[in-house]
């Protein structure tokens, strides 16, 4: 009771200030209560009610069973398939995680310029992020189609044996991944492209004076310069790559992952356990055990950045800009 | 309901509804009666199953009534959807098209849906086939599906390729060149190698099919007939007809294809037969351009080793349905003859009513080369055997035999013990 306001004896305040004070204290909280409730409601509570039903023996149709402690993550983890998925998630995460960053990057530089239209192209690379990915499933299976494909056309022309997409498990992971890339691509190089506007331009000016090259200064200024961001594509990424669920699942919509599980992903066997075999106990363990490889993977993507860092021979001064922040919302979940 | 069965159901339907939202498919809404009397009741069906046929009429019929109809494309859609809705508890459709083959799974929880013995359906019992009829009925004597369709099986094949291969073409004679009333696999397999001779083509699309005929012939299938003891391991049969399937595998008269969407290259002669279970002909007619009939195709009134039915659906009415009584009324009237007739005349499942099979008798098939396929499939269900399924039926079909056979086709396993190991090491990691 040391602020002026509260100075006064309460006793001689109005109904009107009453309510203004109120008003001055509870609102602020009121109006970010909305979200709170929310994440609590469609991510907390599930988060939590999952982990209980991961130590139970859960028919998915006759409901609860035996509590059986940790005994489903023993048998995930004992079960072959799921480290078949966990060796797909992460060879698909790769294939794509590495080649969109990279383009990503490229693409945002290139925006970055003088050029003409800007709007229009940085609009246009926003393109397949807008297209459902079921209408990127369709695209792609045309394109990647063993037999009727264009890839198979082009093969053949040069008499060469067809690629077994669908069948063979490399083939299938860049195919998949080269779904994830054309989609998220150019979403990512806004949220750079966003970082690298926010360069104060005199910081190249002076360094074309000083004689440094185009790439030189991509390589020293603009590079390090958006690394908050880049860490914040990575970790994304990162977080989106491992629960990826659509892409394999419309890759062959029959199956979940293929008729081998050539590219059953962790997401995927997790649906399998969940539906068409009905065991939810241990499909509610693995999305823990998911859970936990995600943080374990923020984790050392957190400790590499951090090496970067101190790495780094000359502490940058330069004021942390986070533009991407504001989009972080809408990344929550993607590709789920 | 007590709190932590609520909460269950909560969870659940999240993880639901994530799953559809995630495979693009619209949830259809339960439904909604307003105070004039005005009835929306919906309906979930899948693949080719001819049900639409009769909505409009029963519409015209019962003014009233709105169908709000979903037909999901696959048998396995249509589980997973089911599957998850009664977990939510919530959700599922006034009346629920239920698969054959995972309907083992639905007898579980039969209490998700009525008993239709409430309903009068033991007015029409005699109706049914009996088999089919006590195929919907769960331990408790409840009946818990109306009979659809059944999947008596014959082959369909391309006339023009036989032809040009030297081989009879005409239904008639195919069918004694398998065999007759006594064609047996073995059989099967020459007629193949001749053709492959001959044509330098595949004969068949996959063995996934030939296989699934196959295991549907035996007395007992996948399970015993408890419905609960597994009977795969040390089943000679179904390891010598693996074997079997291996050996024509490397004769090259699969065509290396996967077990469905295969309509491109069936136009493209890359095969000349299919195993024709009544649900596949619309299937088949599906992959070409309405109003077809040169494509080649016929059917002929045979099948290695036996009648055999395969598949065959019901409907069920959920138990969480706002209109119970209107949906059950549509459900019967749906499996009732004349609607079965109807909807094999659209897409071809053949009608499990007896007075149903009697109104296609004479129904041919412009498609299928005039083939009278109604007569077909009278003869091809006769001496079927109802086989008990077990919980895992479709799990094992799509899972452990399903890709012995892509790896078989693809040339990966290229001997009979290897594959039967393969599956039997497969049968033990997810069944057990």
């Amino acid at each position: 009771m040391t602020t002026t306001l509260g100075a006064r004896a309460p006793s001689t305040l109005t109904f009107t200030q009453k309510l203004s004070r109120l008003d001055y204290k509870a609102s602020p909280y009121l109006y970010i209560a909305p979200f709170f409730i929310l994440f609590a409601l469609i991510g907390v509570f599930p988060i939590i009610y999952t982990l209980n039903v991961s130590l139970y023996d859960w028919h998915l149709l006759k409901g609860q069973g035996d509590f059986v402690g940790l005994d489903n993550y023993a048998s995930v983890l004992a079960d072959p398939f799921f480290w078949n998925a966990f060796g797909n998630t992460i060879s698909i995460f790769l294939l794509s995680a590495i080649p969109q960053l990279i383009f990503a990057t490229v693409i945002a530089a290139v925006l970055d310029q003088a050029i003409r239209a800007r709007t229009f192209w940085r609009m246009s690379i926003l393109l397949p992020y807008i297209v459902a990915p079921v209408a990127v499933a369709v695209i792609f299976l045309q394109i990647f189609n063993q037999y009727h494909g264009p890839i198979a056309g082009l093969l053949e022309l040069f008499g060469l044996d067809p690629i077994r997409w669908s069948f063979d498990v490399f083939p299938s992971h860049v195919a998949i991944a080269s779904m994830v890339n054309w989609r998220w691509t150019g979403y990512n190089a806004l949220i750079l492209l966003a970082a690298m506007q926010a360069i104060p331009r005199d910081v190249y000016e002076s360094a074309a004076l000083d004689g440094a090259t185009k790439a030189r200064r991509f390589w020293s200024i603009t590079i390090p310069m958006i690394r908050p961001t880049l860490i914040f594509v990575v970790i994304t990424s990162t977080i989106g790559g491992l629960q990826i669920f659509t892409e394999p699942k419309l890759f062959d919509g029959r199956t979940y992952g293929g008729g081998d599980k050539q590219f059953q992903t962790i997401v995927l066997y997790l649906y399998e356990l969940a539906f068409p075999r009905r065991d939810f106990g241990r499909a509610s363990a693995t999305a823990w055990i998911l859970f936990i490889i995600i943080i374990l993977a923020g984790l050392i993507n957190f400790a590499i950045s951090r090496a970067i860092r101190t790495g780094d021979a000359k502490p940058t001064r330069i004021p942390r800009v986070r533009p991407a922040a504001l989009i972080t919302p809408t990344r929550n979940g993607r590709r789920a | 309901m007590t709190t932590s069965r609520r909460a269950a159901a909560i969870a659940i339907a999240g993880a639901a509804a994530f799953a559809l939202i995630a495979s693009g498919c619209a949830a259809s809404g339960g439904g909604g009666a307003s105070e004039d009397g005005e009835i929306t009741l919906s309906i979930t069906t899948f693949g080719t199953m001819g049900v639409d046929a009769n909505y409009e009429k029963y519409m015209e019929e019962n003014p009233n009534i709105t169908i709000e109809a979903t037909n999901l494309e696959g048998g396995g859609a249509a589980r997973d959807d089911a599957y998850a809705k009664i977990a939510a508890g919530t959700g599922l459709s006034d009346v629920v098209a239920i698969e054959e083959g995972w309907l083992g799974t639905i007898q579980e929880v039969s209490g998700s849906f009525v008993d239709l013995r409430d309903y009068g359906i033991e007015d029409v019992k005699d109706d049914w086939l009996d088999w089919k009829y006590k195929q919907g009925t769960d331990a408790d004597g409840r009946v818990i599906g109306a009979g659809l369709d059944i999947g008596p099986q014959g082959i369909c094949y391309r006339g023009d390729l036989f032809a040009a291969a030297g081989l009879p073409s005409e239904r008639g004679e195919v069918a004694e060149y398998f065999g007759g009333a006594d064609a047996t696999w073995e059989r099967f397999y020459e007629v193949g190698e001749e053709y492959v001779a001959a044509s330098g083509k595949a004969f068949y699309h996959s063995p996934r099919f030939f296989w699934n005929s196959f295991v549907n012939q035996q007395e007992e299938g996948y399970y015993k007939k408890d419905g609960e003891t597994l009977n795969i391991e040390g089943n000679d049969v179904l390891k010598d007809q693996l074997a079997m399937i291996v050996e024509a595998e490397n004769d090259g008269l699969g065509a290396g294809l996967p077990g469905w969407d295969v309509g491109p290259e069936a136009k493209e002669d890359k095969y000349a037969t299919y195993m024709c279970p009544s649900w596949m002909l619309g299937i088949v007619q599906g992959y070409y351009d309405a109003g077809t009939t040169d494509s080649g195709w016929d059917f002929a009134d045979v099948l290695p080793g036996g009648s055999a039915n395969w598949g065959g659906a019901f409907l069920g009415v959920s138990e969480a349905s706002e209109h119970k009584e209107e949906a059950a009324k549509l459900a019967l009237w749906l499996a009732a003859p004349a609607q079965q007739a109807a909807s094999f005349e659209l897409a071809g499942p053949f009608p499990s009513t007896v007075e149903g099979q009697e109104l296609v008798k004479d129904s041919t098939s412009a498609f299928f080369n005039n083939a009278p396929v109604g007569e077909i499939f009278a003869a091809r269900s006769e001496g079927v055997i109802a086989q008990v399924k077990g919980p895992e039926d479709s799990n094992i079909q799509d899972n452990v035999f399903g890709p012995i056979f892509d790896r078989v086709s693809q040339g990966e396993i290229t001997d009979g013990d290897t594959a039967w190991k393969e599956a039997v090491k497969l049968l033990n990691q997810l069944v057990g």
